[in-house]
């Protein structure tokens, strides 16, 4: 099983979550996904496309406007 | 992975490409794998010959669906070669003895549009006609706009992203009137909507298969005859001499059995959900326009802007739900660029950029269709709380 960082700092909405399919895409079954960006919109906007692709959303945290999204694939 | 994970996923980008049908598959494979030499004259072998016979039999259905002779139908590798040919070749041939002149819409799909641009920088004069909140030409504004120096007018049959349908009527009757050339690309309405060379001065016609459940790759060029066009691409003597290159003897079958696998009933079809679409998400849905004519339409096009959010971000939530379709917010290479079609129309940036088209096929049904308003509807209100411009939305 293997953990895949995907840095997103600086990039705007839709691109994070566009970085975050790809990732996905790459991934296999089992692998765990980290999105860490500070766009506010991709925050709200990764979960809710992980959640319609049928994944679990392991974990959201943020500290100081930078945000980490741990995805299940 | 798909990016939804399980269950059949919907498609609804058929404009840029068609899922090809079976039948035409089975009807190009012994041009693969038995009729597989080149088209040859009757002084050589038999598989040659039957490649002709092939070749002339799908230029004979595809030449009659215009109402045309089969002499006037060339086959190309698609319909960016053949508007190309059109303009590229009739520049070259009436450059120097009749004008510099050629006249577009500001809404024509790229090949036209890059090609009237390339012939520009070669010191060709071009005028881009305006087009009016439905996509629609001005037919007085095209009459003012030719004079003695016109050679050609080139103005698409439909429109590839917001459907609307010209007057190709009215056009090609003012072209004609005087004295100048016309072509019109078909891309969009080739077995969807009628178009007969008999009943319609059109000089040159731009067509393809890649619409119509047929194979990439092969698309044909109707010239008119007695049409001065040069062969632009230098090679052998194939296609009467017009187009050099192996003929694409599969693509061409292909393309005809395609063409006549399509049937008025499926275009009806296609219009119901098309109108069904449309009526469900303005009703439905706020702050949504429609863009293009609603009545003088392709059957299978839906174009329509959600307003206070961005196109990309409803076809990536779309497409983790399964749905494919396509934006007027094309991300190119990351730099954000608004449709030339939506802003031809009178469109802002936001309009542009929250522009969906969803263009229908032959397998698609009216419950996807449902499916699809659905989503959308949900995929809208979600992005509408959390767009920034979220607080002037209705949703």
């Amino acid at each position: 099983m293997a953990e895949i960082k995907v840095d997103c700092i600086g990039e705007t909405c839709p691109v994070p979550l566009v970085e975050a399919r790809k990732a996905l895409r790459k991934a296999k079954q089992g692998d765990i996904v980290e999105v860490t960006g500070n766009h506010p919109s991709s925050k709200k906007e990764i979960p809710m496309a992980v959640r319609a692709m049928g994944l679990e959303v392991l974990e959201i945290k943020e500290e100081k406007g930078t945000w980490t999204i741990r995805i299940r694939r | 992975m798909g990016c939804k994970m399980s269950g059949r996923r919907i498609y609804l980008d058929n404009a840029a490409s068609t899922r090809l049908d079976e039948r035409v598959l089975e009807t190009m494979k012994p041009y693969f794998f038995d009729t597989y030499a080149v088209a040859t004259s009757e002084f050589a072998y038999t598989q040659g010959i039957e490649a002709r016979e092939a070749l002339d039999e799908a230029r004979g259905i595809l030449s009659k669906a215009l109402n045309a002779d089969p002499e006037e139908f060339i086959f190309t590798s698609g319909s960016t070669e053949s508007s190309n040919m059109a303009l590229k070749g009739v520049a070259q041939a009436l450059g120097k003895k009749k004008g510099k002149h050629i006249i577009v819409s500001k809404i024509e799909d790229f090949p036209v549009l890059h090609s009237a641009q390339s012939l520009e920088r070669q010191g060709f004069k071009v005028t881009y006609l305006n087009v009016d909140g439905d996509g629609l030409i001005n037919i007085d504004e095209l009459r003012d706009s030719i004079s003695d120096e016109t050679i050609l007018v080139s103005i698409q049959h439909a429109n590839q992203e917001i459907g609307t349908i010209q007057d190709i009527d009215g056009i090609s009757n003012i072209c004609r009137e005087k004295g100048t050339l016309f072509h019109t690309d078909a891309t969009h309405t080739f077995r969807r909507v009628p178009l007969d060379t008999v009943k319609l001065p059109v000089d040159l016609i731009t067509v393809s298969a890649h619409t119509i459940h047929g194979p990439k790759g092969i698309g044909g060029l109707y010239i008119r005859k007695g049409t001065p066009i040069a062969k632009w691409m230098d090679g052998g003597f194939q296609e009467f001499d017009m187009r050099a290159g192996i003929e694409n003897i599969p693509g061409a079958v292909g393309f005809a059995r395609a063409a006549r696998l399509v049937t008025y009933l499926e275009n009806t079809r296609m219009q119901a959900m098309r109108d069904r679409m449309i009526d469900r998400i303005l009703n439905e849905i706020p702050a949504t326009t429609l863009n293009g004519h609603r009545q003088k339409r392709l059957p299978q096009n839906v174009n329509i802007s959600f307003h206070y959010i961005e196109g990309e971000s409803i076809t990536l939530h779309l497409d983790m739900h399964g749905i494919a379709v396509s934006t007027g917010s094309a991300c190119f290479s990351r730099s954000l660029q608004g449709s030339h079609v939506i802003y031809g129309i009178g469109g802002d940036h936001e309009r542009a950029h929250g522009s969906i088209r969803m263009s229908l096929s032959r397998y698609n049904t009216m419950r996807e269709a449902d499916t699809v308003v659905k989503t959308i509807a949900e995929i809208v209100r979600e992005l509408r709380k959390i767009s920034p411009l979220g607080e002037e939305s209705h949703g």
